[in-house]
């Protein structure tokens, strides 16, 4: 019994806080984990109520996903811990008043908990984490090869900002249109899920996310002035306190971060460090950052 | 509406649900059914008035049935949790302009956030339908 436990699996190693400028993103590709006890393992990571709603998952492989997804979050977050050693199944969690989870500290007697964000995004082959310090963050992964049953255009028209429908309509090539389809959705989730207030704080179709003219991988954040929706012009603000980044992640999925820029980290691109991770068995470094 | 939707969807007994109801509720019938018959069938419309019909929910299930390529087997009520299926949020909007196509309704971005389980999406369906202008 204690073979099975013991046997091949490592502690986490303990991390070193992402820096102002950073986020961390950790992934965990579902297919990857098969081991009956290592699931087993994890399943006692989590809290009653966790374990609850694993079990309403209807079906075994979206019940492992939301396992694996809870597993990520908690031993990701452990491994930051400055002082001591933090037992992942020891770690609360909590709410914002619009329903996004956050780390509750309050078991913590000290001060010095770390100032750590996090959001979880999940497709159902691959689920990422990403992570960071001192500024709200929001992430979405998709599958690039998903197919979306509507036609592109005609959901843009429905969803989207005049701009992005714009910019989706010059695009010839069906397939290409298809995959900037799903980095813009990726790339507006994410920005939704960073400002934390639900999607009726932001619906889609009132901010447009395009590329900096000029420069590669970044991205800014442009909405329509309500105050002006019904005269002819719009005039369009853009907000520098939006950092994107736009990633391939394992070759299969975009990942879009959003994180605020709170001007301390002295402004520039968002360095984003990616690993892979299968909790207690092996973490790999992919890159430092492969943006889009 | 609690109790309403309960009765409404209990079909495995509706005789004698139906039955003891109507009678519950023979004291209020100049009073609620007044303007109506009291034939058991059109009774019965209107206590799930604020519950969507089995109909509509079948209607829906089938949508996000296809839209989450899910399995015949795969057990669905009309209670069923869109998130405990496997959608994520681009799925719960495709299957929000799935049912725009169908019932050829329009449905509100803050109502679209709210629909979380099948009937939650039948029940407004139900009410944007009865809310449309005559064609």
């Amino acid at each position: 019994m204690q073979r099975s436990l013991s046997m091949g699996l490592t502690s986490l190693l303990p991390l070193k806080l992402p820096s102002r400028m950073e986020t961390h993103l950790w992934y965990i590709r579902p297919d990857e984990v098969k081991c009956a006890s290592l699931l087993k393992h994890y399943s006692q990571l989590l809290s009653p109520t966790e374990k609850d709603r694993v079990l309403q998952m209807r079906g075994d492989e979206l019940k492992k996903n939301a396992l694996l997804a809870r597993t990520l979050v908690r031993t990701t977050i452990a491994r930051y811990q400055t002082n001591s050693e933090v037992d992942p199944r020891s770690l609360m969690f909590k709410k914002n008043k619009y329903g996004k989870p956050e780390v509750d500290w309050q078991n913590y007697n000290n001060c010095n908990n770390p100032p750590l964000h996090f959001n979880i995004s999940h497709t159902d082959s691959l689920i990422a984490c990403g992570v960071t310090v001192h500024v709200p963050v929001g992430i979405d992964v998709e599958n690039k090869e998903r197919k979306i049953k509507h036609d592109v255009l005609a959901f843009a028209e429905r969803f989207y900002s005049a701009d992005e429908v714009k910019f989706l309509s010059t695009i010839l090539d069906p397939e290409v249109q298809r995959k900037e389809f799903i980095k813009l959705w990726t790339l507006k989730e994410a920005y939704v899920k960073a400002l934390g207030k639900g999607f009726s704080a932001a619906p889609f179709n009132t901010f447009t996310i395009q590329s900096k003219v000029g420069t590669e991988g970044c991205y800014n954040l442009c909405k329509t002035s309500e105050m002006t929706i019904s005269s002819l012009e719009k005039t369009e603000k853009c907000y520098e306190e939006w950092r994107f980044a736009l990633l391939e992640l394992a070759d299969s999925h975009y990942g879009a971060i959003c994180t605020e820029d709170d001007q301390a980290g002295g402004g520039g691109p968002m360095r984003v460090i990616i690993r892979k991770t299968i909790p207690f068995v092996e973490d790999e470094l992919i890159s430092e950052s492969k943006l889009l | 509406m609690a109790s309403l939707s309960t009765t409404s969807l209990s079909f495995k007994a509706p005789s004698t649900r139906i039955s003891q109801v109507l009678k519950k509720g023979s004291s209020f019938q100049s009073v609620t059914f007044g303007r109506f018959t009291s034939s058991t069938s059109k009774s019965l419309r209107l206590q799930i008035s604020c519950a969507a019909k089995a109909e509509t929910v079948q209607k829906v299930s089938d949508i996000v049935k296809e839209q989450l390529a899910l399995t015949a087997d795969t057990p669905l009520t009309a209670e069923s949790k869109f998130t405990a299926l496997g959608a994520d949020s681009l799925d719960t909007v495709e299957i929000v302009m799935a049912l725009e196509e169908k019932f050829n309704i329009s449905v509100e971005e803050s109502d679209a956030q709210n629909i979380t389980t099948i009937q939650e999406a039948a029940d407004l369906i139900e009410d944007l339908v009865q809310k449309k202008p005559a064609a």
